[in-house]
């Protein structure tokens, strides 16, 4: 009788136990276990979400931490760390609810902390202040106070309403006593390289080269993901990466250089996923320059580049071209307006109609000054992909009698001539979106200036009044027909030559199952994904 | 060795102990003079993205305590330094010292690897060409010396991967990657043979110890011994090798740290060479700083080294 | 105070046999090896001045990008941007023609003034030379030059300033023991006995007769130093920009198709770079042993 009571027991303890663990399991079959190590080119600064600024981090922090909302794979704004939220009817309240069940990721020598309201007044205090130094103050300047209704309650009012808003309540929460500085976050701060989060993984350590692994996060709310850990591997040579990749050494390259891809595309062993990033490559022109200052001369270059040669010749075709200022995919991008077509002869007519002669030298002149430009382009090591566009370009002009003088110049002192002091006449470069179609920061001539992004100095009331009007419209439908107006608009005013939106492709092992990828911060969907258990090594 | 001897060595140790410290200030204040009179604002790197107007920039400087006029800035970076103080990365915001120092460790053990290397291949090609003059042998091994130092190490690095790759199918990486698999201490030293082969030294190191030996083996008393049949190894030991190895040694360091930040990239070896080349990428006035300091440290020990064993080997030495 | 430099070597004012009397066949051939390709860079930089190349090296075919080495019209193939490798190669050299001399008269000029400043006059001016040529010596020079190219420009003259400074203490290390050995061997009192003017003493006796073969070989060290130190800072990104060619840049681009197999772009640059730094070197030797009479005893 005794035997049966313990076999009883036991099996309850198993039950139990089961039960348990199924509670903190997501609702699927998938296994769980396995390690993706994946390659990132360069190394991350700073991983918490308030002060870094780049790509690298950015990833990072989509697996660390959680906004009040998300999105899902189809791009929906869906809850997250607020499990409902409400909206005012004049649209500049918004209160969220908050989830009760989330636990921040535990440090050694503290008790677990419960995520609460004071976590998210918190993060947003901090982005505010002062001597946070941020790229998110400027985004967030919409927003006029938030404050604590109580501990699962929080209230954000809005300067002025505005379109979208909801999406950008995506920034990710800090909890309150992550930072040793309660007043503001600066580098020096040690919570800016060991962050804890509220997220699907946590960091369980960081070497001096920044090799970064992340665990699984036991008691992620949304339930443990399946992959048992992530390690970032940071590579300083792209060739070496893509050979890491098919030599077994990592799972995963986040973006896959274009010349290496056929190399992939032949292997069984691989999968490649094109994702499509919300970003563009342009020639910008300075539109200070008066010879640039002229319409026709701009649109003459633009006629002269052929845009699908260049595609297919360095990039295998991979990509469209585009015909104006908006991230392609973008619900403000205006299909209608069609690329200007790649016509030389066009493009001498319109230098003739400019008033430009062909000097003796094949040069086109006007008024004994030479149609002779300097073209600034910032170093990137070891990728063509600039060169060759950049030599193309300069080859393009030459049939038309414009000479580029291709200036290649290290990055900082690049941004530098670009953003502050103006010194060029043409730069090679590319924006990259968020979600929102915001571009009045591009060509809105109030935000000409040292460090603003109208590096050219493109003005155009008709333009700003759009821009503006874009911007007040709280109906969806009404701003689209805005954004299309302003896109043929600017198509046609050429204050850049619009190029392509390149697809991205991320390369990774058959045996990592369900990858499914978010445009720019990528890793949203990784608690979702698996490796098969006989796979796992 | 009696005590007496070693006294010329500790008076040698605390002179050049005494110009090293010199040479460090010295060291500090080019850097920094270069990095003052290069256009631009290390900060810009961190503002990016807050388009912030110059009144905004001049706050932040003013937060992050840096003092406006020049000697202002170096003094109180001195005043640090000194204290043990190096600073935090512009970039990171990590403490300079210690992170400088964890890389600087591995670039240590590469350095030194890839010296041996280029030793175990020179001293020999130059003992066997300074013994027996130009024959059959020393010559095509005198050639191969030269050739494989005109070789860009980058490139050398690349045929030796793919040569592993494609023959062994293997991905040789140092630090983790081969950890899981048997004989990783080789891959382990692949980048360590590439520096040694590639750094452009070899022939240097041949051409030199092979003059110096040369001209000790002409020398009287090293003919006298031959003459009485005694070893001429061992009499010419000390000049003819010592002296001269430890010499090379000590002045072909900074070139093989200057290797090292190549290699480093190819290999993807955590050292400091890769982290210097990022610094210069981001302007990152404080890690550059830690850095040209701590590899003004190395060479210096290299040098330390050559003196040491010069007065050891000759104690009259300590005087000059 | 540097051993290292106490490079000894005949005195050879008296001898009156022409040299190549007294030199070794091997020599005579590494002479003739480095001079056969000083003048392949002469010539290149003529043909390169006078516009005598196959191709325009700017010309870009986009039907043609890394065509394989005889390919019609191309004899040795095409690059990244299906431009004439041949015609780069050829061109590929002149990136360096100025500048590497640049550097070298850099180190040469300055190396023996200051070389001859300290083993002349010595005291403090020694100390003093000493101390620069140790804080010189204390920067690798791979760091300096990403510092410099970073707070300024990559700019190949940069480079090869830097390139040229940091050779400075080695040829006035090199002068120095050299005129410690002259001392040593009372040459130089001598000479002063003789009532000989100070300017005369330097000039003829001591740099003339006694260090020009020193001289030289650092000459064809430093171009191929400054070819070496070029490539290195491609790969880095701050070596020659494009579209002007060099042959660092060279096996830069073409080393990124290196592990897909296509060996050969990077491959007649890096090849390039092997046989003349070779030259350099052998030149170096041999005329080194010629005008010192090394192998003659």
């Amino acid at each position: 009788m005794k035997k049966i009571w313990i076999a009883l027991l036991m099996c309850t303890i198993l039950f139990a136990m089961t039960v348990a663990s199924q509670a903190a399991r997501k609702g699927d079959a998938r296994q769980h276990g396995g390690t993706l190590s994946y390659g990132e080119y360069g190394r991350p600064a700073t991983l918490d979400p308030i002060t870094s600024n780049e790509m690298i981090s950015l990833r990072l922090t989509e697996l660390i931490f959680n906004g009040l909302v998300g999105i899902n794979e189809k791009q929906e704004i869906v809850p997250e760390l607020a499990e409902r939220w409400e909206i005012s009817k004049d649209g500049r309240t918004y209160t969220f609810y908050l989830r009760k069940d989330v636990t921040w990721h535990p440090r050694e020598g503290e008790a677990v902390q419960k995520f609460n309201a004071d976590d998210v007044i918190f993060t947003y205090r901090i982005m505010k202040h002062p001597k946070t130094i941020t790229p998110l103050k400027v985004r967030y300047e919409f927003i006029e106070t938030a404050e604590k209704l109580d501990d699962s309650t929080v209230r954000f009012t809005l300067k002025r309403p505005i379109l979208n808003a909801l999406a950008k309540f995506s920034f990710k929460i800090i909890p309150q006593h992550g930072p040793r500085n309660p007043d503001f976050l600066t580098r020096e701060d040690p919570f800016v390289q060991h962050p804890i989060g509220t997220g699907p993984y946590m960091l369980q350590s960081i070497t001096a080269d920044r090799e970064i692994v992340l665990v699984a996060n036991e008691n992620y709310f949304k339930g443990r993901p399946h992959i048992d850990r992530f390690v970032s591997k940071p590579f300083a040579d792209q060739n070496i990466m893509t050979q890491a990749l098919v030599y077994n050494a990592i799972d995963m390259i986040v973006l896959v250089n274009p010349r290496d891809i056929p190399e992939i595309q032949g292997n069984k062993n691989f999968i490649l996923q094109p994702y499509n990033a919300l970003s563009y490559s342009f020639f910008g022109y300075n539109m200070r320059d008066p010879l640039l200052a002229d319409k026709r001369v701009r649109k003459a270059f633009t006629c002269a580049v052929n845009r699908q040669e260049m595609l297919d010749s360095f990039f295998n075709g991979q990509g469209t071209i585009i015909s104006g200022p908006f991230a392609p995919g973008s619900w403000a991008y205006n299909l209608d307006v069609q690329p200007i077509p790649y016509d030389p002869q066009q493009a001498i007519k319109l230098l003739t109609e400019a008033g430009f002669t062909r000097g003796a030298d094949g040069i086109m002149q006007k008024g004994g000054k030479r149609l002779s430009l300097s073209l600034k382009v910032p170093i990137e090591k070891e990728s063509e992909a600039v060169k060759r566009v950049v030599l193309a370009f300069k080859n393009y002009l030459k049939n038309i009698g414009v000479e580029i003088k291709v200036e290649f110049k290290e990055w900082q002192a690049w941004k530098e001539d670009v953003f502050l002091e103006h010194d060029f006449d043409i730069i090679y470069a590319s924006w990259v979106f968020d979600d929102s179609a915001d571009i009045s920061s591009l060509f809105h001539s109030a935000e000409i200036g040292p460090w603003k992004n109208n590096f050219g100095g493109y003005s155009n009331p008709e333009i700003d009044s759009l821009i503006v009007e874009s911007k007040l419209t709280l109906d969806h439908e009404k701003r689209r027909t805005i954004n299309r107006k302003l896109h043929a608009l600017l198509a046609e005013e050429t204050p850049y030559t619009f190029l392509w939106t390149l697809t991205n492709y991320t390369a990774y092992q058959k045996k990592v199952r369900r990858v499914a990828i978010h445009p720019y911060k990528f890793f949203s969907f990784a608690d979702d994904w698996f490796i098969a258990e006989k796979e796992q090594k | 060795m009696k005590l007496a001897s070693y006294r010329p060595i500790a008076l040698v140790l605390a002179r050049e102990l005494l110009i090293t410290g010199l040479l460090l200030f010295g060291v500090s204040l080019v850097v920094f003079t270069i990095l003052y009179l290069a256009p631009g604002d290390p900060f810009s790197l961190l503002l990016e993205g807050q388009m912030p107007t110059e009144e905004a920039r001049a706050g932040i400087r003013e937060a992050m305590g840096v003092p406006k006029a020049w000697y202002a800035q170096y003094l109180s970076w001195l005043g640090h330094m000194l204290r043990g103080d190096f600073g935090t990365s512009v970039r990171t915001g990590l403490p300079v010292l210690a992170e400088t120092l964890r890389v600087g460790f591995n670039t240590l053990v590469l350095t030194l690897g890839s010296m041996l290397v280029t030793l175990l291949i020179a001293v020999p090609i130059a003992l066997y060409a300074a013994v027996r003059g130009t024959n059959w042998l020393s010559w095509p091994l005198t050639m191969l010396a030269y050739l494989v130092s005109a070789l860009p190490v980058f490139w050398l690095g690349y045929i030796v991967l793919y040569v592993f790759m494609h023959k062994f199918g293997l991905f040789p990486l140092a630090f983790g990657f081969a950890s899981s698999q048997k004989l990783s201490w080789l891959y382990f030293l692949l980048p360590v043979l590439v520096l040694g082969v590639g750094s452009g030294t070899i022939s240097e190191v041949v051409r030199y110890l092979r003059e110096e030996m040369g001209r000790v083996m002409e020398e009287d008393y090293i003919r006298t011994a031959r003459a009485k049949g005694a070893s001429v190894w061992r009499h010419a030991f000390k000049e003819g090798f010592l002296i001269p190895v430890t010499e090379i040694i000590a002045a072909k360091i900074p070139f093989i740290l200057g290797g090292a930040v190549i290699v480093e990239q190819v290999f993807n070896w955590p050292g400091m060479g890769r982290m210097a080349w990022q610094a210069a990428q981001d302007r990152d006035f404080p890690v550059i700083m830690g850095i040209a300091i701590l590899a003004a440290v190395f060479v210096r020990c290299g040098t330390l080294l050559q003196r040491v064993v010069y007065v050891a080997v000759n104690p009259r030495a300590s005087k000059e | 105070m540097k051993k290292y430099s106490q490079k000894p070597g005949e005195i050879s004012e008296f001898s009156d046999l022409p040299f190549w009397k007294k030199a070794d066949g091997v020599d005579l051939a590494y002479v003739g090896y480095g001079l056969l390709i000083v003048t392949l860079v002469v010539a290149s930089y003529l043909l390169g001045m006078f516009k005598l190349l196959p191709h325009d090296p700017e010309e870009i075919s986009l039907e043609l990008l890394m065509a394989p080495a005889g390919t019609p019209g191309y004899l040795l193939g095409t690059d990244f941007m299906g431009r004439d490798i041949l015609t780069r190669l050829i061109l590929g050299i002149q990136a360096y023609f100025l500048p590497g001399l640049l550097a070298i008269a850099i180190a040469l000029l300055f190396g023996t003034l200051l070389g001859v400043l300290a083993g002349y006059r010595g005291g403090w001016v020694d100390t003093a030379i000493t101390y620069f040529t140790n804080l010189v010596d204390s920067f690798p020079r791979m760091v300096l030059i990403l510092l410099v190219v970073a707070a300024f420009k990559p700019d190949i003259y940069y480079i090869m300033l830097v390139v040229g400074i940091t050779n400075v203490p080695v040829v006035a290390s090199l002068i120095k023991g050299k005129i410690q050995f002259l001392r040593q061997k009372s040459f130089i009192e001598a000479a002063i006995a003789l009532g000989l003017p100070t300017k005369t003493i330097i000039w003829k006796h001591i740099l003339w007769h006694n260090c020009k073969a020193l001289l030289i070989i650092q000459a064809t060290i430093g171009m191929g130093e400054a070819i070496l130190m070029e490539t290195s800072l491609s790969y880095l990104g701050f070596g020659v920009q494009e579209p002007t060619p060099s042959w660092g840049n060279m096996v830069q681009a073409g080393s990124n198709y290196f592990m897909q197999g296509k060996f050969w772009p990077s491959t007649a640059p890096a090849l390039a770079i092997l046989f003349t730094i070779l030259g350099f070197h052998l030149l170096g030797d041999g005329l080194n042993n010629i005008l010192e009479g090394k192998r003659n005893k």
